[in-house]
């Protein structure tokens, strides 16, 4: 019986050991992202890349919501279950300072033709602090703001004629955020449970109200800080910003009742089911707007772009493609950055209905032809801007969502919420040390 | 084969037994006691878990610092009114059910098994499904108001009004069985005997409750809400989930302002003391009802 329990505890011991001791096996590279069509389509386009090295891939994909937080978790625990990661735009700062994507700068010099890209997407993607010319990534989507929009409804002669007798002008799609708002009160019919428009009102910094609402905010001519000094106050809160925030509190009325919490799932559903005229979105999640599976208004939805006011810009969305500086196959990443980079990879990428990054892609004709949204793509992308890509960007972005939606619910007037993030924002800044 | 040389049978009783603990002590050192001593030495730090720098010390400024600000003594009151009101409806309701439940009748324990279901669901789900059904425009909850009452659509999880309320129905609907079981387990170890006394002295339904019944049920039922209201001071799942924290930051309780100072931004000196206050809080009630507990059983 002594020598049983002696046996057993020695096998526990040794199991607890060994437990976590590999066999060699060969080289799987795991891509991290977030669950959605672009990462099933990475994966499937992958088959070409292992059927000409050898090297297996596998995907990690994670809901949006949690993306942020469990890279960033395993980031902080030194190690990674990933190999290559697609960090959003903004993450860059966070992922660099911290050491936790591969310095890749000189591979970068030597692989990359930076004028074959949008030059939004090497800043944002791919170098960290903007200028430096250090990189960690290469582009990989090039995701964007936009709007979609029901055809049946904006092409019915009837509602064409009432919205000219009411407004003046024909109805058409919106080529300003006043003509936008115009068009979301006319369709506006709680009596036939039809609102104006669907937008991103939830109180989270990524896929939430900060994203969508500095479309607007920037059109309006506002702009966040300045730029060498990082003083918030004046900038934020300028007349410009205030007005963008009396805008996106007076367009909430048109959005459907208790929309507060919407991101990109509430406002894709509102369109299918048929709930909204318009809705805005990061147009990746397009296939399931044209999906008949998923969408009762399928064959009669378009896309246009994100609106001007005093200037158009149009929000950036979209990641780039890293290594995480954890994994032990380095070299094999490389490769992978190298296979994806190729003009072949990018074309069947582009033909998948992905947004390409590369200009050569994007100016082809062809393009237009793989995806509704392509046509929008190519109109957005020399307008668009990114926010804080500072490693304080969550906090900052947190402190704005979560005061503007207070302020949609009349918690604040739009003047006090902006003043108030301005306050948050320099607090947060001042904390960090940007003003010593 | 003399086995009384062999290495298994040199160890004493008092090694082996030793041999047997290790393991687990050491399980214990390294998942409980480190963590808790280290996250107590990094509330009293400048710290980023996400960034390459190490701790520094300064002293009690993370929790000063808490104390000023308005944002947290907002999240403290939120924290409050939830406890309040989810612990004091589960227990009322939690009890009310038990009493009914407490005598034989057909299809009993059927209706006790339904009635434990909800513990049996992970918070997470349940959070999306009463997301799903408190939906303002194809919510099934505003479907019914609706068609049979006439009530217009009403934002559970999105306004002021109600956004609390969505939270504190969604553990109500949790953790009352949690309730009714244990006060089911206090009304079964009443005597039989008090009661058929009582009948024979004519006592009256109201006595019997409130000088048989409660005395026997009180202790348990003090404990059970003791066990809800240190778990209600750790609801995070159902937040996380049914209302993400807002509108604004309204539904923000301490454990879900913790996860974002600790996991969105990366503030992981001040999520710590923070996490201590919250520690602090929950021993200090937890002492009370103990003491009251404690005064009962003398009783």
């Amino acid at each position: 019986m002594r020598k049983l329990s002696f046996g057993l505890l020695l096998v526990f011991l040794l199991g607890l050991v060994l437990g976590g001791v590999a066999t060699a096996e060969e080289v799987t590279l795991t891509i991290t992202w977030a669950a959605w069509a672009p990462m099933d389509t990475l994966i499937a386009l992958a088959e070409d890349f292992t059927a000409k090295t050898g090297i297996k891939v596998k995907g990690d994909p994670v809901p949006w919501p949690q993306y942020h937080d469990k890279v960033f978790t395993e980031f902080a625990s030194g190690k990674t279950s990933f190999d290559i990661v697609l960090p959003d735009s903004q993450w860059l700062g966070e992922a660099v300072v911290g050491g936790h994507l591969l310095d890749i700068t000189d591979w970068f010099n030597e692989h990359v033709k930076k004028e074959d890209f949008y030059e939004t997407f090497i800043t944002s993607y791919c170098e960290y602090p903007d200028g430096s010319g250090r990189y960690y990534g290469v582009p990989a989507l090039g995701d964007f703001f936009g709007m979609c929009y029901r055809t049946d409804l904006f092409n019915d002669p009837e509602e064409q004629k009432a919205f000219q007798e009411k407004y003046g002008y024909a109805l058409k799609v919106p080529e300003t955020w006043s003509e936008l708002k115009d068009i979301a009160e006319f369709f506006t019919r709680p009596e036939k449970n039809l609102y104006g428009v669907a937008l991103w009102h939830a109180p989270i910094p990524t896929a939430g109200l900060t994203d969508e609402f500095l479309a607007v905010f920037w059109s309006f001519g506002a702009e966040l800080w300045d730029p060498v000094t990082k003083r918030v106050k004046g900038y934020l809160n300028s007349e410009e910003g205030k007005a963008a925030a009396r805008y996106w509190v007076d367009i909430y009325k048109y959005c459907p009742p208790g929309s507060a919490n919407y991101s990109m799932d509430e406002a894709n559903t509102a369109m299918q089911q048929g709930l909204v005229a318009m809705m805005g979105t990061y147009l990746a999640f397009y296939p399931g707007l044209v999906d008949p599976n998923l969408s009762l208004v399928w064959d009669k939805v378009d896309f246009f772009p994100t609106p001007r006011e005093k200037e158009w810009y149009v929000q950036l969305g979209g990641q780039g493609m890293s290594i995480s500086a954890y994994t032990p196959y380095k070299k094999e990443a490389l490769m992978f950055l190298e296979w994806w980079l190729s003009p072949e990879t990018q074309w069947k990428w582009a033909q998948a209905g992905m947004f390409s990054c590369m200009k050569p892609i994007v100016e082809d004709d062809k393009y237009l032809e793989y995806a509704p949204v392509n046509k929008v793509a190519r109109v957005s992308y020399p307008h668009l801007k990114d926010y804080w890509e500072i490693p304080e960007y969550n906090e900052m972005g947190t402190v704005m969502a979560e005061i503007l939606n207070a302020a949609i619910l009349g918690k604040y007037t739009p003047e006090e919420a902006m003043d108030l993030i301005a306050e948050k924002h320099e607090e947060i800044l001042e904390r960090a040390g940007y003003y010593k | 084969m003399d086995v009384r040389n062999t290495w298994a049978n040199r160890v004493s009783d008092r090694g082996m037994l030793y041999l047997f603990l290790l393991p687990t002590f050491g399980l214990l050192l390294f998942l409980v006691i480190f963590p808790l001593i280290w996250s107590l030495y990094l509330s009293f730090c400048e710290y980023s878990a996400n960034a390459a720098k190490p701790p520094v010390f300064v002293g009690i400024q993370n929790y000063s610092s808490l104390f000023r600000e308005k944002e947290v003594w907002d999240r403290f009151v939120t924290t409050g009114k939830f406890v309040l009101l989810a612990v004091a409806i589960e227990f009322f309701l939690g009890f009310g059910i038990a009493m009914l439940l407490n005598r034989e009748f057909y299809g009993r324990s059927l209706l006790t098994t339904l009635f434990i279901l909800p513990m049996m669901f992970s918070p997470a789900v349940i959070g999306k499904f009463f997301r799903f059904m408190m939906d303002t425009n194809w919510g099934i909850i505003n479907y019914i108001l609706g068609r049979l009452f006439g009530v217009p659509k009403i934002a559970w999880t999105t306004s002021y009004e109600y956004a609390l309320y969505s939270l504190v129905i969604t553990d109500v609907w949790i953790w009352t069985p949690f309730i009714v079981l244990l006060s089911l387990a206090g009304l079964s170890s009443v005597p039989k005997y008090l009661y058929e006394a009582a009948d024979v002295d004519r006592a009256s339904g109201w006595f019997k409750f409130r000088y048989i019944t409660l005395p026997y049920v009180a202790p348990i039922l003090i404990l059970a809400v003791l066990f809800r209201t240190m778990d209600a001071f750790r609801f995070f799942d159902v937040v996380y989930v049914l209302t993400e924290g807002g509108p604004g930051y309204a539904t923000q309780i301490i454990p879900f302002y913790i996860y974002k100072l600790a996991f969105s931004f990366w503030r992981t000196g001040k999520s710590c003391a923070l996490a201590y206050v919250l520690l602090i809080i929950i021993i200090a009630l937890s002492n009370i009802y103990i003491t009251y507990l404690n005064r009962l059983r003398r009783a």
